[in-house]
């Protein structure tokens, strides 16, 4: 540490840079992964948030929501099943929400209906106004981000390209769903919407997309085998089956991974480039009689004070940029996100590194001496 | 135990293509503590290799090499580094210094090799650089110091961990007269009165006068002169 801190004190120019780049690095990896996670939200929130473990899917609709057609007449039965401590439906279809015979752009909203039993565990508690009730059933609550667009509670919505029409009771916060506002109504008032054309709901009572199962212990294969024509899945699998939310997340996957392997490579070889700047002073040393150890932990060190100095920079940098993001970003950081990150980031400088201790031990010390004949 | 350096019959031979030259062939010397010797000759008569042998930075192919009745033919890289930290003071050819220490953290980065630095530790390297002249430079780095004062906190440097053996690698190659007069006077002056067992390798015929014995190396060999 002695060794490193003098030189980092000695030579601050030549680290700043280093400094820098790691901090760009750094900086850029923590805005990829907010804004993965960001849209990962944006995508699917609703479903994730969701007090749910398992989903029941119509066979072959591949966990997608919008594959998948059942009866709620299932409920009963799947209530019986071992594990399953409580089951409720859920609808989802997309619809554009548009304020009264207008025909502006800003009056045209997307949004997302989600249709559940009122009070059953699927219903997000309300930040403001009240919860749904069966008795109004074009009373919705929505996703707090359409205050944004100018809605309160109270307000009435049209449907575009239907007569049903929505009033808003109360704001939820944090549901969106594929990539649009949640809007949740109640299950009878959400038939009406997604099945207004006559025979869409294949003759089947009670239509619902899917049956949430709330329980720790169940087994998919159980709940497939009593049941004919279904499909269990756990919810995370569910989320995966979304359309294109595989396709958005493994985009920004593959950045980040290509991003960390080239941190890797481009700190690897600017520390290996120090080191070999220093053979001979390393030589010097080794002739005085300084270990292998010795050495390697003076590098060891340097490169773990610059790596934690440049990771905490960089995450100060990635919240001031997210402060001053535009509100429609779908940007979002999360402590534990950061940190995994960081410690990823940092893990990937210390290995770096290693080529540079691996190349210190090799270093001769008679070399040093610029005798050898 | 015996002090000092001896070398009895030692022989090194290296490898080039397929014939075996030897570089060092029978060498057999003894430094007691307090002596300062020399030893010259012509380039490529395999000073190097002696002195490497001497600094335990090289193992005789024959023969065995005592430091400080340490014998170094069986010890690993590691022991033989540890060895050299604790018996070997360096003074090389051009001082060597790391170019972002100060003179004072010269000194303490060899003590840190070894562990901790103590108070007494950090007291020793300023009284040993005050005695060298360097009082006034305990803070300066390498790149702010004359041929000399280099020289003289090298000199400190080969000091610090008390090691009782003292090499000196062509220590006036980059000095005028006049320095090359002072740094060698001082290094006889340490020697004795530190009690170190002392081998310069030198070019230079000037400096003879302050060796207690001159040795001459040709090809591999060694002769008193």
């Amino acid at each position: 540490m002695f060794l490193a801190m003098k030189e980092l004190m000695h030579s601050k120019m030549r680290f700043l840079m280093i400094i820098i780049i790691f901090v760009l690095l750094a900086w850029l990896v923590f805005i990829l992964s907010g804004l993965g996670n960001g849209l990962s939200t944006l995508a699917a929130s609703t479903f994730k948030t969701m007090k749910a473990d398992y989903v029941i899917f119509e066979e072959g609709s591949q966990s997608s929501m919008s594959k998948s057609l059942l009866s709620d007449q299932l409920l009963a039965e799947v209530e019986l099943l071992p594990n399953v401590s409580d089951a409720a439906p859920m609808g989802t279809s997309m619809a554009t929400a548009m304020r009264a015979n207008s025909t502006k752009n800003e009056d045209k909203l997307d949004i997302a209906i989600i249709g559940i039993n009122p009070g059953s565990f699927l219903e997000p508690s309300v930040v403001e106004g009240q919860g749904l009730s069966a008795e109004n059933p074009k009373g919705v609550i929505v996703n707090s981000t359409m205050k944004d667009e100018g809605y309160g509670v109270g307000d009435t919505f049209q449907l575009d390209g239907t007569t049903e029409s929505l009033t808003i009771i109360g704001f939820v916060e944090n549901q969106t769903y594929n990539h649009v506002a949640s809007v949740f109504t109640p299950m009878a008032e959400w038939r009406k919407i997604a099945f207004a054309a006559p025979g869409s709901d294949k003759g089947i009572s009670g239509p619902v997309n899917a049956i949430m199962l709330q329980g720790k212990d169940i087994d998919p294969g159980v709940v497939n085998s009593k049941l004919a024509t279904i499909d269990t899945v756990t919810r995370s699998a569910a989320v995966q089956g979304m359309p294109g939310y595989k396709e958005e997340n493994g985009t920004i996957l593959m950045m980040l991974a290509f991003l960390l392997a080239i941190a890797a490579f481009v700190l690897g070889v600017f520390f290996y480039v120090m080191t070999m700047q220093k053979t001979n002073q390393f030589g010097i040393m080794k002739a005085i009689g300084a270990s292998n150890r010795f050495l390697s932990k003076a590098i060891v060190s340097q490169v773990f004070v610059l790596s934690l100095t440049s990771i905490v920079v960089g995450v100060l940098l990635t919240y001031g940029t997210a402060a001053i993001m535009p509100k429609g970003m779908p940007f979002k950081l999360e402590t534990t996100l950061v940190v995994t990150y960081s410690v990823i980031l940092l893990v990937i400088a210390m290995l770096s590194s290693l080529v540079s201790v691996r190349k210190i031990t090799r270093i001769d010390p008679l070399k040093a001496l610029g005798r050898v004949e | 135990m015996t002090t000092g350096l001896q070398l009895s019959e030692v022989t090194k031979y290296y490898a080039e293509g397929s014939n075996r030259i030897a570089a060092l062939a029978h060498v057999s010397i003894s430094v007691e503590p307090g002596e300062f010797v020399a030893v010259v000759g012509p380039s490529g008569s395999g000073k190097s290799t002696f002195l490497s042998i001497a600094g335990a930075l090289l193992k005789a192919s024959e023969g065995e090499a005592k430091l400080n009745g340490h014998s170094i033919s069986k010890l690993t890289a590691q022991e033989l580094a540890d060895l050299r930290l604790k018996e070997v003071g360096f003074i090389m050819q051009s001082s060597n210094l790391v170019p972002y220490l100060s003179v004072l953290d010269q000194l303490l980065i060899v003590k840190k090799m070894s562990g901790k630095v103590s108070k007494e530790d950090k007291a020793f390297a300023v009284k040993l650089l005050e005695e060298l002249g360097l009082g006034s430079k305990l803070n300066s780095f390498p790149e702010e110091l004359s041929g000399g004062e280099k020289q003289r906190t090298a000199i400190a440097r080969a000091l610090i961990n008390n090691p009782g053996i003292i090499l000196a690698d062509e220590p006036t190659a980059s000095l005028d007269t006049k320095r090359a007069h002072e740094v060698v006077s001082l290094i006889a002056h340490e020697v004795r009165t530190r009690r170190k067992a002392a081998i310069m390798v030198t070019h230079d015929e000037r400096m003879l006068e302050y060796c207690d014995k001159v040795y001459r190396m040709e090809d591999g060999r060694l002769f008193e002169q």
